[in-house]
């Protein structure tokens, strides 16, 4: 609705003149985007720096001599690509936490995939008994902070036995209220008519939901997809305490602080690497995310 | 809408059972716990596992640190966002670029950024070359309680954009023709900031706050990156607490801890809400 009614409105801007505070605006968010990317860009540029040039420059830190400064290194003597070949073929430790962050985050999408979009579609999509309850049940959790969220699925992990196994990461992750919350509140705003047009046709719940409503929520679906996976990849509260006696079984979010100690010369590299599938993502749901939080009835 | 469908119930079940499993049932089930005493007979002892979490030191400082540190993170985000996405309006169709740098940081992994971070906040870093050159002295940014600001930087760095684009979408909805209205009546720029968007961005307002500050809770991971495990006691969170009685197996203090902790919150919520709903009205 509001696209449509805004669209006049827009058209006449492009005819309006330039406002002076639009180049004060420019300035200011050109400052506030070259913070907020400077430590990204840096961060790949270091991770081609050698290992005796990173060695040399890391140890330079922690030294409290106020005559002496860091320098802010911009190109390296030589570049090189060993740190990644080291990380990637010979030293196999580091790529089997970065497997095991992919493992963990994809057996989480696709959980959650299964459950949320449909926990949201029967609150959002279904008159019964206790909705309203259990939405805000749902709420509830929602603004619970993780502290104490955390405390029922340890005991019912420990109760099922699985604690410090995977599934103890996986399993209560597939259940986020948020994204309950995020997709229903998305699904509140379609239009009736689309849901009777399906029902015309002769199609029950299942079809509708299958044919209808996942098609038409692709991009809060994106957005969520997008979000879980930043917080997925991010994961450092869960694995703490859920596989706290399993090193080998930890994602590498929660590893950086013992590799930026064991081996300087390739954390640059593996952040690098890590960054890496998280702008993929970026990149391919920005618009959905976009889209997602401005259709939704999140405002 | 359908009604009366009982392939509701087929819908429902996935989710309904695994929120039971991890969330609602252990939830119940762990207020006794809270009010048992743990040893061989497990005795019930009433309250008496709160009053002793009460005099706790480890946790008092705990949710007295947590609760500073989301406070300090929450309303920064809240303005600045709310600030930003202003500027962002009023560029119109070139604000793409910079709105999607502002919320590119949500999704990159603030674990990954940690070794720039201790870089740029090292005692010969960049941040101290700024502060010098604006003539302050240099700060040990990464002890003692000069700790929070890399930190908090560091939280706010990643959160922020996804307030701005929350913010951002609530402005595309205030109809433009308000404001050439006002500005026909003689409002400055500032009047049409404070008497338009402001009120109109109140409910969004309240829901990027909530959730600002409701994520601020959650502030450890950015502690555990820069402080370690065992912080300075000025970065001592709430996580960290319950991480080292869940080492101990001790349930009693974790339930205690935690529930202490949701009444906590749900209180301040509950105030926050009824002062929004004393003010609703005047927005119609």
């Amino acid at each position: 609705m509001t696209q449509q009614t805004l669209r006049p409105a827009r058209a006449m801007k492009r005819h309006r003149r330039i406002r002076p505070g639009q180049a004060v605006a420019v300035v200011f968010l050109t400052l506030m985007a070259v913070l907020i990317l400077l430590p990204i860009v840096f961060t790949f540029l270091y991770s081609f720096f050698p290992k005796s040039e990173m060695e040399a420059y890391l140890k330079l830190r922690g030294n409290y001599d106020a005559t002496k400064w860091m320098d802010v290194l911009i190109s390296p003597k030589v570049a090189s690509v060993r740190q990644y070949y080291k990380i990637l073929i010979e030293e196999p430790q580091y790529l089997k936490l970065f497997v095991n962050s992919v493992v963990y985050t994809a057996a989480i999408l696709l959980g959650q995939a299964a459950v949320v979009p449909l926990m949201a579609y029967a609150l959002s999509r279904f008159q019964f008994k206790g909705r309203d309850a259990l939405f805000f049940v749902i709420l509830m959790l929602m603004v619970l902070p993780f502290q104490v969220t955390m405390v029922p699925s340890v005991i019912s992990l420990r109760f099922m036995g699985i604690m410090e196994t995977p599934w103890a990461v996986i399993l209560p992750m597939w259940f986020s209220p948020f994204y309950i919350f995020l997709i229903r509140q998305f699904m509140m705003g379609l239009p009736n008519e689309l849901l009777e047009a399906g029902m015309m046709d002769g199609a029950g719940p299942l079809r509708c939901y299958l044919h209808v409503v996942i098609p038409v929520c692709r991009p809060i679906l994106g957005a969520a997809v997008a979000l879980s996976f930043a917080d997925c990849w991010n994961m450092v509260e869960q694995p703490l305490v859920y596989l706290a006696n399993r090193a080998g079984d930890q994602p590498l979010s929660v590893m950086f602080n013992q590799i930026s100690i064991d081996g300087a010369d390739v954390a640059f590299a593996g952040a690098a690497l890590y960054i890496l599938p998280a702008l993929f993502v970026y990149f391919y749901f920005q618009e959905d995310i976009l889209l997602g939080v401005t259709l939704s009835e999140l405002k | 809408m359908f009604r009366h469908k009982k392939s509701v119930l087929l819908f429902l079940l996935p989710g309904l059972a695994g929120l039971a499993a991890f969330y609602l049932v252990p939830f119940l089930g762990g207020v006794y716990y809270s009010l048992t005493d743990g040893t061989f007979q497990n005795r019930f002892v009433g309250i008496q596992n709160y009053v002793d979490i009460w005099h706790n030191e480890m946790f008092l400082l705990g949710l007295k640190n947590t609760l500073e540190l989301s406070l300090l993170c929450a309303p920064f985000i809240w303005l600045f966002s709310f600030l930003l996405a202003v500027t962002l309006k009023s560029l119109g169709r070139r604000a793409g670029f910079f709105r999607n740098a502002l919320l590119l940081p949500y999704l990159m992994p603030s674990s990954a950024m940690l070794l720039i971070w201790l870089l740029m906040f090292d005692y010969g870093g960049v941040v101290n070359r700024l502060f010098v050159a604006m003539g302050l002295d240099r700060v040990l940014w990464l002890e003692g309680s000069a700790l929070r600001v890399p930190v908090v930087l560091l939280y706010v760095w990643k959160n922020l954009g996804f307030s701005v684009v929350i913010f951002a979408a609530a402005l595309q909805t205030v109809p433009d023709a308000y404001y050439e209205y006002a500005s026909l009546e003689g409002a400055s720029a500032f009047q049409r900031e404070v008497k338009i968007t402001l009120p109109l961005m109140a409910p969004t307002s309240f829901l990027v706050f909530l959730l600002a500050w409701v994520n601020a809770f959650k502030i450890f991971k950015e502690v555990y990156f820069i402080g370690g495990a065992y912080p300075d006691q000025t970065v001592y969170t709430l996580q960290h607490f319950m991480n080292n009685k869940f080492t101990h197996l001790d349930y009693q203090d974790v339930t205690t801890a935690a529930y202490s902790f949701a009444i906590i919150v749900f209180i301040l919520f509950g105030l926050m809400y009824s002062t929004r709903a004393v003010r609703a009205p005047s927005d119609a």
